[in-house]
């Protein structure tokens, strides 16, 4: 198989990104396993191989002696252009076997700009795109990640779909497809209803009925059985400490984007931004030991040999054992030349130690994301940041010789006046004030900020989930005002394409009516949209246009507060009332304490999980 | 589910901590870079090296300035599509450890397309390098004896014009001269085109033997078809030094 297209890997850019034969892939006699499955990463390999749940989950799959889980990543322009020409198929890295020839396909859904990717990449496997299309000869299609929680804008593609943590719940899968395999009850109808009956966190889309009123919104979703559940429930793990850990993971040659060892402290976050999915759809917190984790680092150095560590959650300073964990690991690290890196700082947290901790053998960049300018807006979005405490981080960095930092804002959150966009460009000449006032600063170099500004979007799942994004003119005229308030060279000012955002709004808060744009983008040959070489949204708007969609309806419409939302058939632990008691409390410019100051009631702690956030936590 | 984890760390440390003190002592691996390896760049091989001798728990002697790292010197680089059985790295050792010990312990983090041949002190240096033997296959539905004839004719008729890119830009040079020796014949079997042939390979005059390929796509038709159906392998099998003895 790989010999004959060797002639081609010989033709396209970095073939390494499809040959395959990394140390520490897993290798299996195909004809002794009971199932294939191919774990599909919807963008590039360099992607891809950095992406954590993957790594994770492979190798969860792959402790199951009968199944063989292999990795996937959709090939590059130059790359799919050629096999397009003579034919060939979408293959795995390790056998190198056309996707046709497995049992089942998982995609992970990390980001909406993705979507296109799942498409064509079934396509380039000569796969039906939807699932009513696809017969029992071919393999069942699995959708999971943090898109899951709105399946769907792309539920008409899917099989079923994994909603929360995959590591118990995909080897179930697994097991279930064995077993009905063997007994010889296998249609894939019946696995998908007997695997919607009987695993926790599986949503078939099949079995519901969707049914819309006359303004366009979702009436009900119906059920077709009555013992398939009304709300899919997100499956966890409840004690991180045992969870499954990979000690071992696949070593990429070609470099990645996050090529280091990623360490996961916890899962969930204890702060509850307004605008921020990942921080309720995670919940509840749940922490590993730092005696856990220091030896999990051990062995992960241990088998990889790699020279970083990077402490991956979501805010890793509210991590309770972070200065145990650190020293721990220091202890070891320095001397075997490896080094710290921490990519979420927040700035209340961030110390002179801290910071010497991660600069002990290499420097590494300093980041911190205050979101909004003004402490009013601050407050709407939850953000619990003060301008003090952002001076005193910056302040801390200044005087330890560094010159540079970078930090982000969003534009167009609700409430959001042009007062509060000029507090960016204030906030931002202020820190270069800090800069000066601070004796230890490098008196060599000039300070630098970089002001990185993105779009709001409104996301399910968030007690923002209702609102409208602003439109593209309010967001370019935003844009263009925080432009004209920056005079200072010293400032640098970028910020992100708000057509991009747009599109991402749709995608994140659609139903299943975007089906058919979906399906119309792929056939002509949308990719990579989450790159900006290929994104094109007059093509976008075009493909809106011809299959009936009206893209303001899904990112600029307030969404009624008692309208049924497209992701209400999924439960992900944080009640509606809790979404809802915390936007009205946005718009009283009221911030809410944390999880481990006070249990705002979200429910999340129905789900039960060890060391969880709140252990007086109110129940619902 | 499986999760108890328990790190060797200590151990080998401590292993190491017992291994005699010496003064940078020099070590040539010989590693052989072949099957899907032929697509990793001659930059990846180098990171991936680091991270096997970390692996492998290797006393590797680390640079002494401001950031240290493990000091690689490799033999002539192989180009991306290459493969390889005869390639030279050269690494320093601050502890002593045997080149059998060496050897076992980069294997078991290396895989059956890569991976360490000999351990031995060097006795030369890369300088010595003068070229390169490889073996090229071209699987053509064509090939015949009087092909590979023509194949023969193809590389040995000066002038050979190709261009070469180089850091300084395009220019054109004959190949010709850089081509020590070719013998091309038809493998019966494989229903193959079976090139070997002996190519400059010193710093100065290095020749790149996809240029023999991209000489044959020129002369010849082998090459130009479905690239499925056809397609070609170079193996690099042996470095010889000025009077053509095996370097190693």
């Amino acid at each position: 198989m790989k010999e004959n297209i060797s002639s081609i890997l010989k033709s396209v850019s970095k073939p390494g990104r499809y040959s395959g034969g990394e140390y520490g892939q897993i290798i299996k006699d195909k004809e002794s396993v009971k199932a294939r499955f191919a774990f599909c990463f919807p963008d590039t390999y360099e992607i891809g191989m950095s992406n954590l749940g993957m790594r994770i989950l492979y190798g969860v799959l792959n402790e199951e002696e009968d199944v063989w889980c292999e990795r996937v990543y959709n090939p590059w322009i130059d790359m799919q252009d050629k096999m397009r020409e003579h034919n060939i198929p979408l293959t795995a890295c390790e056998s190198g076997d056309p996707l046709t020839s497995f049992d089942m396909i998982g995609f992970t859904l990390q980001y909406e700009m993705s979507y296109t990717n799942v498409l064509n990449m079934l396509e380039l496997a000569h796969i039906p795109l939807r699932a009513s299309e696809r017969d029992d000869s071919m393999p069942i299609v699995i959708g999971g990640g943090p898109c899951a929680y709105n399946p769907e804008p792309v539920a008409d593609f899917f099989d079923l779909f994994n909603i929360g943590e995959g590591e118990e719940m995909l080897p179930e899968l697994c097991r279930l497809y064995i077993k009905m395999k063997e007994d010889g009850s296998y249609t894939k109808e019946a696995y998908l209803h007997e695997a919607a009956r009987s695993i926790v966190g599986i949503y078939v889309p099949s079995l519901y009925e969707v049914t819309y009123n006359p303004d366009g919104t979702v009436k009900a979703y119906t059920p077709k059985y009555d013992d398939v559940p009304k709300t899919v429930q997100k499956r966890i793990i409840s004690d991180m400490d045992k969870a499954y850990f990979p000690q071992k993971v696949v070593m990429p040659y070609i470099e990645t984007v996050h090529d280091r060892i990623m360490l996961e402290v916890f899962r969930g976050c204890i702060r509850g931004c307004r605008f921020c999915q990942a921080g309720i759809i995670y919940r509840p917190v749940r922490e590993k030991s730092a005696e856990t984790l220091n030896e999990q680092a051990k062995c992960l150095f241990e088998s990889t040999g790699y020279d970083e560590i990077s402490l991956t959650s979501l805010s890793i300073s509210d991590y309770t054992q972070l200065e145990k964990l650190t020293t721990n690991l220091l202890e070891w690290t320095d001397e075997n030349m490896v080094s710290l890196s921490l990519p979420s700082l927040r700035v209340d947290s961030f110390t002179k130690e801290l910071m010497d901790k991660i600069a002990t053998v290499r420097s590494s960049s300093l980041t911190f994301a205050p979101e909004a300018g003004t402490q009013r807006l601050r407050d709407v979005i939850n953000k619990n940041v003060r301008e003090d405490d952002l001076l005193r981080a910056v302040s801390v960095a200044f005087d330890a010789g560094k010159n540079a930092v970078k930090l982000y804002f969003m534009n167009g959150l609700p409430t959001e006046t042009y007062e509060d966009i000029e507090g960016i460009a204030t906030l931002a000449s202020h820190v270069i004030d800090a800069y000066y006032r601070c004796e230890g600063r490098n008196r060599a170099k000039k300070p630098q900020v970089t002001i990185s500004v993105s779009c709001f979007i409104p996301k399910p799942f968030t007690p923002f989930q209702w609102e409208a994004q602003d439109t593209l003119e309010e967001l370019a005229e935003k844009q263009e005002y925080l432009g004209s308030k920056i005079t200072d060279r010293k400032i640098r000012y970028t910020y992100h394409d708000a057509k991009v955002s747009r599109i991402e709004a749709v995608l994140a808060r659609g139903d299943r009516r975007l089906a058919d744009a979906l399906e119309l983008a792929c056939r002509e040959g949308f990719k990579f949209d989450a790159w900006d070489e290929c994104f094109d949204y007059d093509r976008w708007i075009s493909v809106f246009e011809r299959t009936g969609v009206d893209p303001a309806f899904y990112a600029n419409r307030a969404f009624g507060l008692d309208e049924v939302l497209p992701w209400d058939v999924i439960d992900c632990g944080v009640t509606k009332s809790f979404l809802r008691r915390e936007r009205d409390r946005a718009y009283a410019e009221s911030t809410t304490p944390h999880c481990r100051e006070k249990c705002s009631g979200c429910g999340a702690n129905k789900l039960g999980g060890k060391g969880t956030c709140c252990p007086n936590a109110k129940v619902n | 589910m499986l999760s108890e984890c328990k790190s060797k760390l200590t151990e080998k440390k401590e292993w190491l901590a017992r291994l005699e003190l010496v003064p940078p002592k020099h070590v040539r691996l010989k590693f052989c870079k072949v099957g899907t390896l032929q697509y990793i760049s001659h930059l990846d091989l180098q990171r991936a090296f680091n991270r096997i001798l970390v692996r492998a728990c290797i006393p590797v002697w680390y640079t002494q300035g401001f950031n240290p790292h493990i000091k690689l010197v490799f033999s002539t680089p192989l180009s991306v599509g290459s493969q390889s059985v005869c390639e030279y790295l050269d690494i320093r050792l601050s502890r002593d450890i045997s080149f059998e010990e060496i050897k076992r312990r980069l294997n078991a983090e290396m895989t059956d397309e890569f991976y360490i041949l000999d351990a031995y002190t060097p006795e030369n240096d890369f300088s010595q390098i003068a070229y390169a033997s490889y073996e090229i296959r071209i699987h053509t539905a064509g090939a015949s004896d009087e092909l590979a004839d023509r194949v023969k004719n193809a590389l040995t008729a000066a002038p050979i014009n190709m261009i070469k890119k180089g850091k300084a830009g395009e220019r054109e040079i004959d190949i010709v001269p850089l081509i020590k020796s070719v013998d091309v014949a038809y493998d019966g079997e494989n229903k193959e085109i079976l090139i070997k042939t002996v190519l400059s390979a010193s710093s100065s005059q290095y020749l790149n033997p996809e240029m023999l390929i991209s000489a044959l796509k020129e002369r010849t038709e082998i090459l130009s078809g479905n690239p499925t159906a056809e397609y070609y392998s170079i193996m690099r099998t042996e470095l010889k030094k000025e009077d053509m003895s095996e370097f190693f």
